[in-house]
């Protein structure tokens, strides 16, 4: 029978109609004949009957596609005039010639294949070796956290026993202080009461500079984002940028003029007296036609001008480790406050399906560069090298043990030099306790993290990796956050929160919010490489960035054997006298 | 919506001063009434008593007389002019708008050769009849002055003007001193160096339930009174070419374009319609009844009435009245003046792909995949103004876009096209070859000092290109030759958008009323008809660069009379919100009454993200609207069909293949609509004009006569209650399920939107799903015929090439369905000659549906190749686990070029 688009595997069905001469569509919604088989017509709604032509809009034609891999293409491309399986048999009809491309496709694709697979073997070696050290890794920071633990419970102790000391010293210091004060005090008070009314003018001057304190300030203020600029941003850019804030200010004067909101609402420098209508007139009139226009136009773009790709945020924040403090702890808490909204929102903009298939095609950008970031665990220790040396702890111990025995706290006056000595060592070893604490702090939370079913994402841990398109340079920080730099501006694009899909997919979240819109976030898809790299960068709608990571924490042990298996299936399909391998 | 950016009447001069006339303002009075170059004529003129007690409004109290014309055209048309005399010399000649009446209308014209004269009871001059049409006159009463149009014998009226003596034309003057004629609007001054110069009337519709049209307003189908008891405050309907930021729903303000032409309906008189051909700003009360209660006016006539104030600041009156009396005959009457709608290309009636903005050549390539890996059909692919240089339209961002062509021709390799946009303020920028060429050339509006007007658009400081001149249309359509337009091919098409114009920094973000124009025209004087003048040329353009053998395809914001011959226009910037997806069906609906039958609204809503099912349900309605085109702004998330899970795609694919199964009956309807002026969708009441409770309702339409559609426009909602109209009985397309007709009826609506087959029907399909129309072009067709209570049904099919004019040369295919007897015939209304161009196709018929038929035949005999073939149960809709369940023709296989029968046994 006629057989045309039916894959292999499906032929078992039709053996019925030359046995029985009528079968049922796989769906069971009725029976056919071996003459409405193909015959153009579609009698099942499933598209059984028709697997050879565009009858049944449901149905799916095979391709044998001899010398490159078969394929399953829809019904609707049959017989269109458009050549979609490189064996050209979809298009039968005499309509178009399909020329046989499935040599050359197919060699392309073996290729392709063969470089994956290569690309593979090469990363599932890196992979195991990470794998092995994140191990070690983890299991020194797992230590080196119970052993900070022990000794932060010691040095506590220890601490407090300083503290109790000092505390003891310093009482006796400020009875000996009070007892002079008190002597001291009944000259003060008679000079107290000649100088009273000379204060009062004194005060009155005060206020006056505060005010003027605060006008410098604002005055000044142009000049502090000039700073930021190199000299030559400063000619071209300056003015663009001072319109862009006052244009801003604009908007909401024009607005809140517009709203007539109640004039405490109102906080515009210029302008403290607010009333309504006037205002508004006074407002819009005093805009230059070019302002209007750009105040206006800002309402569709949410920006100023097209140039202007971004928003006011962004202008104003400068690399600030601080800063990035701050946010990782407020994050955290949010954490699994927005985990859900975030899983809701996520778009899959690039759900790719042919996934790896093009990791051969990434292009190695050269200015792909990667980098380990001051992370927030890299607390200067060096003080504190001993750390390993458990003798560190032993000195200590000592130390302060002789303090305690050597120092009586009831001598008056008091031995400045030992009280100097106590002060210190109580100094020191807070100071040690901090850090530790600090270091506790950062470890923990590292441990914390998710670095995969095989901590193969550990080596990620800390580094940075970076790509530069048109302007910008973009910067990925794993476990950490992402952002964008344009010259000495560093936007946002998201903090660390989570892997997605099985971890194929990383995700930073409530990174800078754009000016009308969402806050910014990335998301990153990764791909199997032999280094790490940002291989892509794009932003599909406006502030949702995606971007392409290769990693060999991607190159699974089990894939390599799948597409190893691929390339032999496809060698034993080659037909005779094509014996490229 | 900024409210206080936009003027409302009150702060409208002109507006407020003829909003608070009272009746019988208008002394007016005939005089010197005579038949001259067929026409009635006559001088209008203050009496001497009148002109002694002018009040302190001297202005209103015209001192020279207005000439008055009335013509008569065939088939039911009446047209009014009034405007000053030339021969008393005034200051200007006021603006006529050209270029919108058809060239061809004046040989419609009926020579008229005499008038008789009665008197009206109680008046004390004379009135002259002169004959209308059949069965119709039209009568100029002369003291006091009225024009109406009444049915011969019961002398019923059917529209009347000035019969409450509203109106009131500003003639012009020279300016005295002490004369401030300035008008502020916020931080706008518009010199007004001509004065005042406005115009207004009442007009009564009589016999009417309701008015419709006016459009643009997101608004009712039906026009809700604006003024009168029980209103407490409203703004007339504005028409005013405006680029509303956000506008919202429910609203009378004037949005993106205008066509000051109203019809109304009732049960009955039937249909009327008026048109005034004004490119000014106007407003229209629709006055509520009871408003005249304070005068002493009674209009001899006890049927009830719909009266309406017309109001604008310039021009002339030029006017048509349209006797109807059924709502297609308005249609055709309205389309005899400003001419039917261009015939689409076929492209251009599928599925359209636009955001603000596919952003370069990888994610246009992206998209287009996405479809094909998803098997969604669609067409065209469009480009917003990041595409651009600078917006500097006609070229490129060659980062963005290296290889326009290329990725054009790709597109091309699978039928599919691409559109571009172009707006006509042109940056100001020396190195720009358009500005350099338009300023060296004069061809820029000028601001009212005479210098290029600067104003300030997407580019920043932009001219406007002064379209109203044909010299500079001419120019500027030359700019779409592919020579010009680097980077375009023949597979690019335009969208103009920005047309009203929209100046940034404008008076109400448009241009300054008092900028000049060609012929020392201020804008003022012909705004409304600004954006149609940039499309028309912008047309000119697509059809000159392949020397008038390609359909062009022109989107455009901004529409006015006549737009229709020109292109496509949509509803703008709507939101994502459920209210706006409800209000896109009438402002569709009455767009096609007032002949621009080619609309659509922006699937989705173009700003805000709309949730999953809004998205969906608005793809459901709009697969069956004329224009049928995704967008979204640039702040919004992504959402292209395939972004919200396998379910919704699935919902969303459904819904773009039933449009394009429909094509065939879709193109059928713009032929018809090219043909007659009858729109593509309709009101329910086009179809059934004395079902009163269709009069009101916009929540359903028809598209043609044969498709009832339900839009579903709350969220979570698993039915839909649906009034089905008429008597006959209604196929529910998803499941062959028949209804009554005259009764609501509660249907499924969870995963689709309810659509119903009128009996007596015949539709044709194409049921075979391809990647754009192109591919279809020789795919077989599927018949739906669903048989009324007397066992008929009859249909059309009209097909062409689907691109060029060579069905202007009747090649083409026109065949007519009857089905009678359990007999299908296949009738040739197509008037093809022997000798001209011929459009052949071999397309077959492959599978007919019957609906309704009471037997159940087992084969049927197809004449006259005398082969049978059999008669089954099959499914409605071919789609996965669909059972077999209505009665099927299989493989007839006829060529629908052929005639022949087909009979059941």
């Amino acid at each position: 029978e006629n057989l045309l688009g039916v894959a292999p595997q499906d032929k078992e069905h039709y053996k019925g109609l030359s046995s029985s001469g009528t079968i049922k569509c796989k769906d069971g919604s009725k029976t056919f004949t071996k003459s409405q088989l193909n015959d153009d017509f579609c009698d099942c709604s499933d598209g059984t009957d028709e697997p050879g032509t565009s009858a049944c809009p449901t149905g799916k034609f095979y391709c044998q596609n001899l010398g490159h891999s078969p394929l399953s293409i829809f019904s609707s491309r049959v017989n269109d005039g458009i050549c979609d399986c490189c064996d050209g048999s979809d298009e039968y009809n005499g309509k178009i010639k399909c020329k046989n491309t499935c040599w050359e496709a197919g060699k392309v694709a073996r290729d392709r294949l063969k470089k994956k697979i290569a690309t593979f073997q090469e990363g599932v070696v890196i992979r195991k070796r990470e794998v092995e050290e994140a191990k070690v890794s983890l299991a020194k920071d797992e230590a080196e956290l119970s052993r900070l633990k022990n000794e932060e419970g010691i040095l506590k102790g220890l601490v407090q026993q300083l503290k109790d000391r000092k505390d003891q010293i310093e009482k006796v210091e400020e009875k000996e202080r009070l007892q002079k004060e008190k002597e001291k005090k009944e000259a003060e008070e008679a000079r107290l009461k000649e100088q009273k009314s000379e204060e009062k003018v004194q005060e009155s001057e005060e206020s006056n500079s505060d005010n003027d304190n605060v006008a410098k300030i604002h005055d000044e203020s142009p000049s502090d984002e000039d700073i930021n600029k190199s000299p030559e941003d400063i000619g071209v850019e300056s003015t663009h940028n001072d319109d862009e804030i006052e244009s801003h200010d604009n908007i909401e004067e024009y607005e809140h003029a517009e709203k007539n909101e109640e004039p405490s609402k109102v906080e515009h420098e210029n302008d403290p007296s607010h009333d309504s209508i006037n205002k508004e007139e006074e407002n819009s009139e005093s805009l230059s036609r070019e302002e209007l226009g750009r105040t206006i136009g800002s309402r569709w773009t949410g920006k100023k001008t097209e140039e202007e790709n971004e928003d006011v945020g962004a202008s104003k924040k400068h690399d600030d480790h601080d800063h990035d403090h701050d946010h990782d702890d407020t994050h955290d808490e949010e954490y699994s406050g927005y985990d859900t909204e975030t899983e809701e929102d996520h778009h899959n903009y690039d759900d790719d399906d042919t996934e790896e298939d093009h990791t051969d095609d990434i292009k190695h950008d050269d200015s792909t560069t990667s980098h380990k970031y001051e992370s927030d665990d890299e607390i200067d220790m060096s003080d504190m090298e001993t750390t390993s040396n458990p003798s560190w702890l032993e000195k200590i111990q000592q130390t302060v043990k002789n303090f305690l025995q050597s120092v009586n706290p009831f001598q008056t006056p008091v031995d400045i030099s030992e009280a100097e000595n106590i002060r210190k060592d109580y100094d020191d070893a807070s100071g040690k306790l901090s850090k530790i604490q600090q270091r506790i702090t950062s470890l923990t939370k590292k441990l914390g993290h998710d670095f995969g079913p095989e901590k193969e994402f550990h080596a990620l841990y800390g580094r940075c990796f970076e790509i530069k398109e048109n302007k910008y340079v973009y910067k990925v920080c794993p476990f950490k956050e992402a952002t964008q730099v344009e010259g000495h501006s560093t936007t946002t694009l998201g903090q660390w929160e989570k892997f997605e899909e099985s971890y194929k997919v990383m995700v930073f979240s409530n990174g800078d919010k754009c000016w009308n819109g969402p806050y910014r976030s990335l998301t990153v898809r990764l791909r199997c490489g032999s280094k790490v790299e940002v291989a892509d960068i794009d932003e599909p709608s406006r502030c949702e960035y995606s971007a392409l990571l290769t990693t060999p924490a991607l190159c699974q042990e089990g894939r390599l054997k799948e597409l190893q298996d691929k390339l032999e299936a496809v060698k034993l399909e080659i037909p005779q006298g094509h014996d490229e391998l | 919506w900024k409210k206080e950016e936009f003027r409302n009447c009150d702060q409208t001069p002109f507006c407020k001063r003829a909003r608070s006339r009272k009746p019988q303002h208008c002394k007016l009075i005939a005089t010197d009434v005579a038949i001259a170059n067929g026409d009635l004529t006559a001088k209008l003129i203050t009496p001497k008593n009148f002109q002694e007690n002018a009040d302190e409004d001297s202005s209103e109290i015209a001192s020279k007389p207005l000439i008055l014309s009335l013509s008569v055209y065939q088939n039911g048309i009446l047209r009014l002019k009034i405007d000053e005399d030339p021969s008393q010399n005034p200051p200007k000649k006021r603006f006529e708008v050209p270029d919108v009446v058809l060239p061809e209308f004046e040989s419609k014209k009926l020579w008229l050769q005499r008038h008789t004269k009665e008197v009206i009871k109680g008046d004390s001059a004379d009135s002259f009849v002169v004959y209308l049409f059949d069965g119709y006159e039209a009568v100029l009463r002369s003291d006091p002055l009225e024009v109406f149009v009444r049915e011969q014998g019961s002398g019923n009226r059917v529209l009347s003007f000035n019969s409450y003596g509203l109106f009131d034309f500003e003639q012009l003057r020279v300016k005295k001193e002490g004369d401030d004629w300035e008008e502020r609007f916020r931080s706008h001054t518009d010199s007004r160096p001509y004065g005042p110069q406005s115009i207004s009337f009442d007009i009564s519709f009589h016999g009417a339930d309701f008015v419709y049209g006016i459009p643009e307003h997101a608004t009712t189908l039906s026009l809700k009174p604006t003024n009168g008891p029980g209103i407490e405050q409203s703004e007339p309907y504005r028409l005013f070419n405006l680029d509303v930021f956000e506008y919202l729903p429910e609203s009378p303000f004037g949005l993106y374009g205008s066509i000051p032409f109203m019809l109304s309906h009732g049960k009955s008189h039937g249909t009327s319609g008026f048109f005034w051909l004004n490119a000014a700003e106007m407003q229209i009360d629709v006055l509520a009844p009871g408003w005249d209660a304070n005068s002493s006016i009674t209009l001899p006539s006890d049927q009830k009435r719909i009266d309406t104030l017309w109001m604008s600041e310039a021009g002339i009156i030029d006017s048509f009245f349209f006797i109807g009396p059924k709502p297609k005959d308005v249609a055709k009457q309205y389309a005899t003046v400003t001419g039917t709608s261009a015939m689409p290309q076929l492209f251009a009636t599928g599925y359209h792909q636009c955001r603000w903005n596919y952003r370069d050549e990888e994610d246009v390539k992206n998209v287009d995949s996405k479809f094909d890996e998803h098997d969604i059909p669609y067409d065209v692919l469009w480009l917003d103004i990041e595409h651009t240089n600078g917006k500097r339209y006609f070229t490129w961002d060659r980062v963005l876009f290296p290889n326009p062509e290329e990725m054009q021709k790709d597109l091309a390799s699978r039928g599919r096209k691409m559109v571009t946009i172009v707006d006509p303020h042109i940056k100001r920028d020396e190195g720009y070859h358009i500005h350099k060429e338009a300023s060296r050339n004069g061809y820029y509006v000028k601001d009212s000092s005479g210098k290029d007007y600067d104003g300030w658009c997407w580019p920043g400081s932009s001219s406007y290109i002064d379209m109203v001149n044909p010299e500079i249309r001419s120019w500027w359509a030359d700019k779409f030759g592919y020579t010009e337009y680097i980077g375009s091919t023949p597979s690019l098409y335009i969208w103009n958008d920005m047309n009203e114009p929209s100046v940034f920094n404008g008076p109400e973000v448009t241009m300054p009323r008092d900028a000049l124009h060609y012929g020392n025209v201020e804008h003022r004087e012909l705004h409304n008809a600004y954006g149609y003048y940039f499309h028309m040329a912008t047309a000119d353009g697509l059809l000159k660069r392949e020397e008038g053998k390609d359909r062009p395809f022109v989107l455009s914001r901004a529409f006015f009379p006549g737009t229709q011959r020109y292109g496509t226009v949509w509803t703008g910037d709507n939101t994502a919100d459920w209210e706006q997806l409800r209000v896109s069906v009438p402002m569709i609906l009455t767009l096609g009454i007032t002949g621009i039958t080619f609309s659509g609204a922006d699937v989705g809503g173009f700003f805000g993200n709309p949730d999953t099912e809004l998205l969906v349900r608005w793809y459901q309605v709009a697969a069956y609207l004329p224009f049928f085109r995704g967008h979204a702004h640039h702040d919004t998330k992504r959402r292209e069909p395939w972004l919200f899970g396998e379910r919704n795609t699935e919902l969303m694919r459904e819904a773009i293949r039933v449009r394009y199964t429909l094509l065939p009956y879709f193109y059928t309807l713009f032929r018809e609509a090219n043909v007659s002026g009858v729109p593509v969708v309709r009101p329910l009441w086009m179809e059934f004009p004395n079902d009163e409770s269709t009069f009101n309702n916009d929540e359903a339409f028809m598209v043609g006569n044969g498709l009832l559609v339900q839009g579903v426009y709350t969220e979570h909602a698993k039915d839909a209650s649906v009034y089905l109209p008429g008597d006959e009985t209604w196929y529910d397309l998803r499941n062959g399920n028949a209804y009554k007709g005259g009764k609501t009826q509660k249907v499924d609506a969870s995963g689709s939107i309810p659509v119903f087959q009128k009996s007596g029907t015949i539709i044709p399909r194409k049921d075979r799903f391809r990647r754009s129309t192109a591919q279809m072009e020789n795919d077989p067709y599927t018949l739906v015929i669903a048989v009324d209570s007397s066992g008929k049904a009859e249909g059309e099919l009209y097909i062409d090439d689907g691109k060029s004019y060579e069905f202007k040369n009747r090649a083409y295919i026109h065949r007519r369905f009857l089905f009678s007897n359990g007999k299908l015939t296949s009738v040739n209304l197509a008037t093809a000659t022997s000798a001209g161009p011929k459009y052949l196709s071999d397309c077959t018929i492959e599978r007919i549906i019957l609906l309704g038929h009471s037997s159940k035949p087992k084969s049927a005999r197809i004449e006259p190749d005398d082969h049978v073939t059999e008669v089954e149960l099959g499914p409605l809709q071919i789609r996965t686990g669909v059972r077999p369940s209505v009665l099927t023709i299989r493989k007839p296989n006829v060529r629908v070029s052929d005639d022949w029968s087909i009979q059941l046994l």
